[in-house]
């Protein structure tokens, strides 16, 4: 039994990711389960999602805590998530990142490959969808595949799903990946401080579970405890306003869904609380003047 | 002061007294009089009330669930397809704490279609998390609406209640009822005032989205609350005893059971008529006795236990089925009797609103006696129904 399991955040396509897998095992004659767990499915939030791959029927239907592999799909996951938790000693990590395995601190010394995925993607797909191409990543990492069986399997789920020519580009950033894949073993010095999570008993629970505003050892809860919940990390691009060409016409204040745009003066001077800005691009996409630009938060 | 009513006349009477603030409301028969009286009382000022006409009775108990987590006083009545339809909304309000009162006249689900009493409906919400409790007569449909609000908004409890009465068996049968006065009521039951509601000056979420590793708990407190329910039902049934003059027993009451050697469980109006059985009988020299469910939910294991020990035989009037053998009624009272040796005999009937005679619970008595004799009895027995034989 070889098991994976993927770090990413929503949009990204971790779980197609998964699947994809899934279906190059298939392919290969073996047997593969693919599934997510998601939390409050959201664009940047992370998810994960996990592959299992044997050459009989695989009966366990429960998440996966010992994995042989650990695939992260943004590496800004790194400063919240211990994403090699339950790592086999022996197993392995891919990553998207712009720096070589050896500058990588993961907080444990394992084989791992790296891959500027986000920039393949951009390149090739013109998205930063990273899925496909650490899919190349993988198979090159890893052998659990070969990298045709990727690019066959890509071709099928994305073929079928978005038409043939999509497939066909997404194979091609599998296969790019594939080649610029660096491995090496990563760095083992940080240690990542376990973020407390607020578990109450069912007498602890408010009656109802109806929380007002309030304090705990974790951190805040209910009304307003969304503030302690930076999510700056998300951003592939964040928008930057040039004043010279705005009008106030305040439509990018407007339409923002998270309420990052606030104005800061009487005459209405707009800013961008990077905090909580996603990267969406809404504001950028509303803008009637084209004053706002979206450029890459991370390389 | 006596007054001759409807079940559902007494109702509409008792959530007036109750002062009740937000009624969302569906008519649906035969439940529609509850409706019409409340908005009688609301019309003519008796009553200071939000009566509210929903489109649907989805629409009813979001409603309710809103008003009550707004912090009001929330009443509500329907039936069957009524509450089916409510099913969701249902299952929405008693984890989130909110003690509505909605009375159900409990009539069959179809189909077929029919309009007379069955209890599938309420059964149908069995584990929903809301208590239930069936009466036997119009005082008691009138009282147990009293007793809700008592219970529902003990901080113990706080979850919501279904007082059920039997579809035209009392709905639309006139009865002398004592109305109490409402300064006896007011002094019975004081304002509704929750601890958390839905207010600018404290803004609270309510109904969030719960992962799984919160879920298990939220499940388990919404459990022990039902648990808590029973003492709590025993305390306003002794309290309201000692205001009203009228103790219904608590959870369950018994007839006639200090020396019976087999009992009857009997629901709801068939209660009254089998009482009158237990003393023809009684006078022929055969001791049976009767134990009434009042509520269903929280379930009297224990208590049932403790009447029915000692008994030769158990016989369980189910008005309605489970289509897995016998009733609901029969599969909860069998499970709380584990290990005890009795017989335990299904009587299927009243279903759809066929009549339950005293002809009837007579045979009932008299095969579960021959049960206890270790005569061959079926376990599970349709009444009354064409092609069955006894």
């Amino acid at each position: 039994m070889f098991e994976v399991r993927f770090h990413g955040r929503g949009g990204q396509g971790a779980v197609m990711a998964a699947q994809t897998l899934a279906e190059a095992a298939v392919i290969e004659g073996n047997y593969a389960v693919a599934f997510p767990f998601f939390g409050a499915e959201r664009r940047g939030a992370p998810v994960l999602a996990f592959t299992r791959i044997d050459s009989g029927k695989i009966y366990s239907k429960t998440q996966v805590y010992t994995p042989d592999c650990v695939v992260v799909l943004d590496d800004s996951l790194l400063d919240t998530i211990d994403v090699v938790a339950g790592l086999k000693p022996d197993g392995s990590v891919v990553i998207n990142s712009k720096d070589a395995p050896t500058d990588i601190d993961l907080g444990m010394e394992v084989h791992t490959g790296a891959v500027n995925a986000t920039s393949v993607a951009l390149e090739i797909l013109k998205a930063p969808i990273t899925n496909t191409a650490i899919l190349g990543a993988l198979a090159k990492v890893t052998g659990i595949v070969s990298i045709e069986s990727i690019e066959a399997a890509i071709k099928r789920r994305f073929g079928e799903k978005l038409g043939e020519k999509i497939g066909e580009r997404n194979a091609v950033a599998a296969r790019t990946a594939y080649e610029r894949t660096v491995t090496g073993k990563s760095m083992g010095v940080k240690r990542l401080e376990q973020k407390k999570q607020w578990l109450p008993t069912h007498q602890e629970l408010p009656v109802g579970g109806a929380l007002v505003a309030g304090k705990t050892d974790a951190g805040l809860i209910g009304p307003g405890s969304f503030t302690e919940n930076n999510v700056s990390g998300w951003a592939t691009f964040r928008p930057v306003r040039d004043r010279e060409k705005c009008t106030m016409c305040l439509l990018c204040w407007f339409y923002c869904p998270e309420g990052t745009i606030v104005r800061i003066s009487d005459k209405g001077d707009l800013m961008t609380n990077y905090d909580y800005c996603k990267g969406c691009g809404i504001c950028a996409n509303e803008c009637p003047v084209d004053a706002i630009k979206m450029v890459r938060a991370r390389v | 002061m006596k007054h001759v009513i409807t079940g559902d006349h007494a109702v509409a009477i008792g959530a007036k007294l109750c002062r009740v603030e937000v009624v969302p409301a569906y008519p649906i028969t035969p439940q529609t009089l509850i409706i019409e009286h409340i908005a009688e009382f609301v019309n003519d000022g008796e009553m200071n009330a939000k009566f509210m006409t929903m489109e649907s009775e989805h629409s009813v108990m979001s409603a309710a669930a809103g008003a009550s987590a707004a912090g009001a006083r929330v009443f509500t009545a329907t039936s069957s397809q009524g509450l089916a339809f409510m099913h969701e909304m249902v299952y929405a309000t008693a984890p989130l704490r909110l003690p509505v009162v909605m009375v159900n006249v409990n009539r069959s689900l179809s189909s077929p279609p029919g309009i007379w009493v069955e209890y599938n409906d309420s059964m149908g919400e069995r584990d929903s998390g809301w208590l239930q409790v069936y009466v036997e007569d119009n005082q008691e449909a009138l009282d147990m609406v009293i007793q809700s609000y008592r219970i529902a908004e003990d901080k113990r409890v706080l979850l919501p209640i279904m007082p059920c009465l039997d579809g035209f068996v009392l709905s639309h049968t006139v009865e002398p009822v004592d109305v109490p006065d409402e300064s006896l009521v007011d002094s019975f039951l004081s304002p509704y005032e929750p601890d958390v509601y839905l207010n600018p000056e404290q803004p609270a979420v309510i109904g969030m989205l719960m992962p799984p590793q919160y879920f298990m708990e939220m499940r388990r407190q919404t459990a022990g609350a039902v648990e808590a329910a029973k003492e709590v039902v025993v305390e306003v049934n002794r309290e309201f005893a000692k205001v009203f003059g009228r103790d219904y027993g608590g959870l369950i009451d018994t007839y006639r059971m200090e020396d019976a050697q087999i009992a009857l469980i009997t629901i709801g109006t068939v209660t009254s008529t089998a009482r009158k059985v237990v003393d023809d009988m009684r006078n022929e020299g055969k001791k049976v006795g009767i134990v009434k469910l009042r509520f269903f939910r929280p379930f009297p294991a224990e208590e049932l236990r403790a009447a029915l020990s000692g008994m030769g035989a158990v016989g369980v009037i189910d008005r309605s089925i489970s289509y897995n053998g016998g009733g609901p009624i029969f599969s909860e009272v069998r499970s709380a009797l584990y290990g005890m040796t009795m017989p335990v005999i299904n009587h299927l009937a009243g279903i759809g609103g066929r009549d339950v005679t005293e002809n009837l619970i007579m045979t009932m008595f008299e095969l579960t006696l021959e049960a206890a004799k270790g005569g061959k009895v079926k376990e599970v027995i349709w009444h009354e129904t064409r092609g069955e034989t006894l």
